[in-house]
Order: structure tokens, then sequence, then C-alpha cells
């Protein structure tokens, strides 16, 4: 029952996994970023289940509220810092998709590193590290 | 009670907030901003610098961010390693944004101009405060700014293989950061605080132990990917290698390097090690992989062609070398590791600079093509071969000082292996870089190479690259000056 009682961490677990798996294995560069946010949202929602609390109210210690009723407000406001984060990463990791894809003219990473052996300015001495 | 007690924040504040600031002043006067952006790291190197023996005797400096005392409130906490540290920062950053004024402005222009001191004084800044900072979200914080300028500045360029190295990183930086969040709400889940000191305390006597070394296994991968610790390294190589040469130069000199502090931090302060076994059953899996970095980057490194690939990957290595020191858990290895990040520092950005002067006065990066070299530009050469000295860690430099301590250290850890590994990184690092020393001072070059204009590097970009190296004989010979106090810091530590 206890495994039960506590399944968001079991839910917040499993998308970590998920995303780790999308950015690991998926080849298409899209679908990697959308693993990223996967394992984002995940470590979001482990952290702000912590804070929760059934039928709790708001932090707001005004008018004699009951502070063991109050939800924990310190995981929130990592979550916004942590939101605001993950917002600048998709979107620089974005930016850098368009401009691979207007060089490389590919959104496949085998292609793209594929091309590290083969061509441009001093390919083959990094043929291992692709 | 002094000012003093303010310089901290400041130190850290400032660059992050002339950053923010700087892009009025490229609208305006996009020929001021080189100089402007110097003006803040130079105020936070003063402020540094007068910081130097004002380190309370209980050893470390608090600060109370917005006057919230430290459990609730987020703290700086700055003890001597980490200004130790601190200086090192202010002192290379500053150097390579100096030699970045003309460096830069033939491989960018127009907006991309500022927009490249601005990410570099955020770096900076954002550097200053992950060493400073005495809270573990905040930690967080200041390694995702790090992080995300540094992905931009290796793609600053903007062409094929600096995006492409740029997305490299990305790929594996940000699902570390993410690691690294998750290590946090762990941690925070089983203890109720983020605040380091704080941490300590209620690690010692927390039932969830389990949790716990989840969260430090955590930690170390998140930070080893950023610190490129040798499974996790991939990233290195073609970022270091392709983003333009003051870039690589902090990269390999300083953002690795603060990144292995976060681990040394979250090991000795925040876990303060030895209690469990699995712990320390960690550490010594680490220990293996920092052997295993000592040999592979020594190798790759031996294999390269790319000058600046020859460099990065000499820095696996070197990473290899304070792991190792970290990892014995005696004085002598943590101080050898600490006085290690100064002289790679110091060494890894001089030999990225004067890459980065071939690159800028002839356009060479290939390693044959160094031949003859110092014909035409001897001060570069002399430089680099004093730089090169200190990496293979001859007597009167700093490398040899530190290889020394963190010898000493893992003998008396009675790591044995670990002291082979150590001997044998240092023959590597011997073949790499005397093949180059033997290319540019004795071998004659070729046909029509280094004919023409005969030209050394500007003055601007020589006095950076001079100082560097000079700074790691200094340090060697010197020496005595700094080891007695990381000595004590370190036994204060244990």
């Amino acid at each position: 029952m206890r495994l039960f009682h506590n399944y968001h961490y079991i839910a917040s677990m499993l998308l970590f996994c998920i995303g780790l798996y999308t950015v690991i294995v998926r080849r298409n560069i899209i679908k990697k970023l959308i693993g990223l946010n996967i394992m984002e949202t995940s470590v979001f929602l482990f952290l702000i289940s912590l804070g929760y609390l059934d039928g709790g109210i708001a932090p707001i210690g005004i008018g004699g509220a009951d502070p063991s009723r109050m939800v924990n407000p310190l995981p929130q406001a990592l979550i916004l810092t942590g939101i605001v984060v993950a917002v600048s990463v998709t979107a620089l990791a974005l930016a850098l998709v368009i401009l691979l894809y207007r060089q490389y003219g590919t959104l496949d990473v085998d292609r793209l590193f594929r091309d590290e052996e083969t061509g441009g300015e001093e390919g083959e001495e990094k043929g291992e590290t692709a | 009670m002094g000012a003093y007690r303010h310089f901290p924040v400041f130190m850290v504040t400032v660059p992050l907030v002339c950053a923010v600031l700087l892009p009025f002043l490229g609208y305006l006067r996009q020929k001021w901003v080189p100089w402007a952006a110097m003006l803040p790291l130079a105020f936070s190197s003063v402020l540094g610098l007068l910081l130097i023996g004002k380190i309370p005797a209980e050893g470390y400096l608090g600060y109370e961010l917005g006057g919230w005392p430290p459990p609730w409130g987020i703290e700086l906490r700055v003890d001597r390693v980490g200004h130790f540290l601190m200086l090192i920062v202010c002192g290379i950053t500053l150097l390579a944004l100096a030699f970045s004024r003309r460096y830069i402005s033939r491989e960018v222009s127009g907006g991309r101009l500022t927009a490249y001191y601005v990410l570099f004084l955020l770096m900076s800044g954002a550097m200053l405060g992950f060493v400073a900072t005495g809270d573990v979200f905040n930690l967080f914080v200041f390694m995702e700014i790090l992080a995300l300028s540094s992905y931009a500045l290796v793609a600053i360029t903007g062409n094929r293989n600096a995006v492409r190295a740029a997305f490299k990183y990305v790929l594996m930086g940000a699902p570390s950061s993410i690691m690294v969040l998750l290590a946090i709400g762990f941690i925070y889940s089983a203890t109720g605080t983020l605040n380091m000191a704080d941490l300590t305390l209620r690690i010692a006597d927390s039932r969830y132990s389990e949790v716990l070394i989840v969260a430090y296994i955590l930690f170390v991968i998140g930070f080893g990917v950023k610190a490129a610790l040798f499974p996790l390294h991939m990233w290195l190589p073609d970022a270091h290698s392709i983003a333009p040469s003051p870039i690589s130069a902090l990269l390999s000199g300083l953002l690795v390097e603060v990144s292995t502090f976060a681990i040394f931090r979250i090991t000795f302060s925040v876990f303060s090690m030895g209690s469990s076994g699995l712990f320390a059953s960690t550490l010594d899996a680490v220990g293996i992989f920092a052997a295993a970095a000592v040999l592979y980057g020594g190798i790759m490194a031996i294999l390269q062609k790319d000058l600046k690939m020859m460099i990065a990957y000499s820095t696996v290595s070197h990473i290899g070398y304070i792991f190792l020191g970290i990892t014995a858990m005696t004085a002598e290895g943590l101080t050898g590791a600490m006085y290690h990040m100064l002289d790679h520092g110091l060494a890894k950005a001089c030999l990225f600079l004067c890459a980065g002067n071939f690159i800028f006065v002839k356009g060479y990066r290939r390693i044959e093509d160094l031949k003859g070299a110092w014909r035409q530009m001897p001060w570069t050469c002399f430089a680099f071969a004093l730089a090169s000295i200190s990496v293979v860690a001859i007597p009167p430099t700093a490398g040899f000082i530190s290889k020394w301590y963190l010898i000493l250290g893992n003998i008396k850890g009675g790591n044995y292996a670990y002291v082979v590994v150590l001997l044998v990184g240092a023959i590597l690092a011997a073949v790499y870089c005397f093949r180059i020393i033997y290319y540019m001072f004795f071998q004659p070059g070729k046909e029509g190479a280094w004919e023409g204009e005969s030209r050394d590097a500007a003055p601007s970009m020589l006095a950076p690259v001079w100082v560097l190296s000079l700074g790691t004989l200094f340090f060697g010979i010197l020496s005595y000056l700094l080891i007695p106090s990381l000595l004590d810091a370190m036994n204060f530590l244990l």
C-alpha cells in the first residue's frame, strides 16, 4: 500500500526514464528535444509533489490560517525557476536546430555526424568522437 | 566587521548586472563595448585581491542575501579554497577578455560582437557565483547560466562545425543539468533543506541513506558531464577545439574546473565523506574513471593532427589528474588537486590563446603547419613552450608542484596504482608536448609556409599569453606562499 500511496514518485521516475531513453535512442533531434522536455517535466512533477498537501491552502500567514494545512511553498519557488531555465534551454536548442537544418538539411543525428568523417574542413580527425 | 564582508556579493553580481546593461552601450557606441566589458571583471578582480587575508578565522566568509539568515535565505559562503578559485577565475577571464578584443572582431561582427561580450560577462559572473554560493539550488541556477552562455559562445561564429559542436554539447549538457536538479530534489526530500552547511548536519543523522546515495551518484554524473570526466567527455574535444580561442581558454581553463570544484564541494562540504561505505565505493569508481581519463586523454592527444584538438584531449587527461587528487582523500591529494586547477587553468588558457595566435596570424590549425614557426612568431612559440613544460610537469613550473602533491597524496592514501598512472600520464604529456616544441623550434618549415611578412601577433594578444605562461613559472617558484594555507584548509575539511 505504501508503494501505491507514493504513485506520484513512480510516475515521475517513469517519465524521467522515458525522457532519458528518448534523448539517448531517438535519431531525430526534435524528438531528442521533446525527450529532454519530458525529463524536465518529470523532475518538476517530483519536486512539486513534495510540497503537495491534500486539501492544503496557500501559504499566506494572514488571518490566523493554520500553518499545518499550508502547502510547502519552497518547491513551487524552485520549480518556477526551473521552468524558466528549461524554457531557455529549449529555446536555445531549437535555435541551434534551425541553424543545423539550414546548413546540413537534415534532422537525423546519424547523418548529421556521419558527415564528420567524410567531409567538412577538419573531418578526418574526428571520426572516433562521432 | 568591515566593508570586505560585502565583497563576495559584489564580485558575483557586478559582472552579471553589467552583462545585462552592455547591449545598451552596444546600441549607442559599439566601439566601447570591449573596453567596457573589462571594467566589471577588473572590479571583481580588485575586490578579490583585497579579500586576501580577510577570510575570518572560522574558515569562511558568509553573506546573507537579502538579510535572511542562512537556513532559510540564500547564503554566499567563500572559504579559503573558494576564494583561491575565485581569484583564478577573475584573472583568467580578464586575460581572455583582453585577448578577445582583437581576435574576435575577425570571427564575428555586427550585433553578434556585442552578444559575444554579453555572454562572456554572463559566463564569468556565473562562474564566480557558482564557486561562491552556499546553497544547493543556487548552485544549480548558476550552473545553468554558465551552461547556457557557454552553449551559445561555442556556436557564436555560426559556421557549420561550430553549430554542430554546440548542439552536441547541449545534448549532453542539458540532461546532466536535469540530473543535478533531480539530485537536489532527492536531497531536499530527504532532509528538507537546501543550505550546504545545514545539509551537512542533517545528512549526518538522516534515515534516508538510500535516497542520499542515489542523489550523490546523480550529482557526480551531472557535474561529471560538465567537468568532462572520462566516459562523459564526448562533447569536450569538439566544443573546445571549434569554439573561438579565448572561449576555448575559458572552457578548458575554467569551466571544467569549477565543475570539478562543485563535485569536490558536494563530496566534502555537503556529504562530509567517510561516513558510509557506499559513498566511498562511489568515489572509488570515480577514481577508476579518472585513471582511465588520464591514459585515454593522453593517448588521444598524441594521435591528434589538429592543434586545438590535441590541447582539448590533453584537458580530458588533466581533469583525470584533478579527480585522482580528490579521490585520494588526503590533505596532500586535495591540495594537489586545487593547485592543479590553478596550474591547469593558466597553462591550458595559455596554450589555447597561443593556438589562437597561430590561427589569427597565419590561419594554421594543423600541428604539421607549425614546423619552423619560431622564425616568424618567436614570442608565441616561447610562451607555448613554457606552458607546455608546465603541462608536462617539469620542475620550476606550477605543474610540477601540483603533480608532486597529487603523487604524495596518492602514496599517503595507499593508491600505488594511481601513482603509476600519474607518472605514465606525465610521460604521455611529454610525448604530445615535446613533439610540438620539436616541430616549432627544430624542424625546417615547409616551402613558403612562413614566408612573406614576418610578424608575430599584436602586443595586445601577446601580453595575455605571456602573463599566463609566466604565471605558471611564478606559481611554481613561489608555491610556498600558497601551499601551506591550502594544506591547512584541506586538513580543516577532512
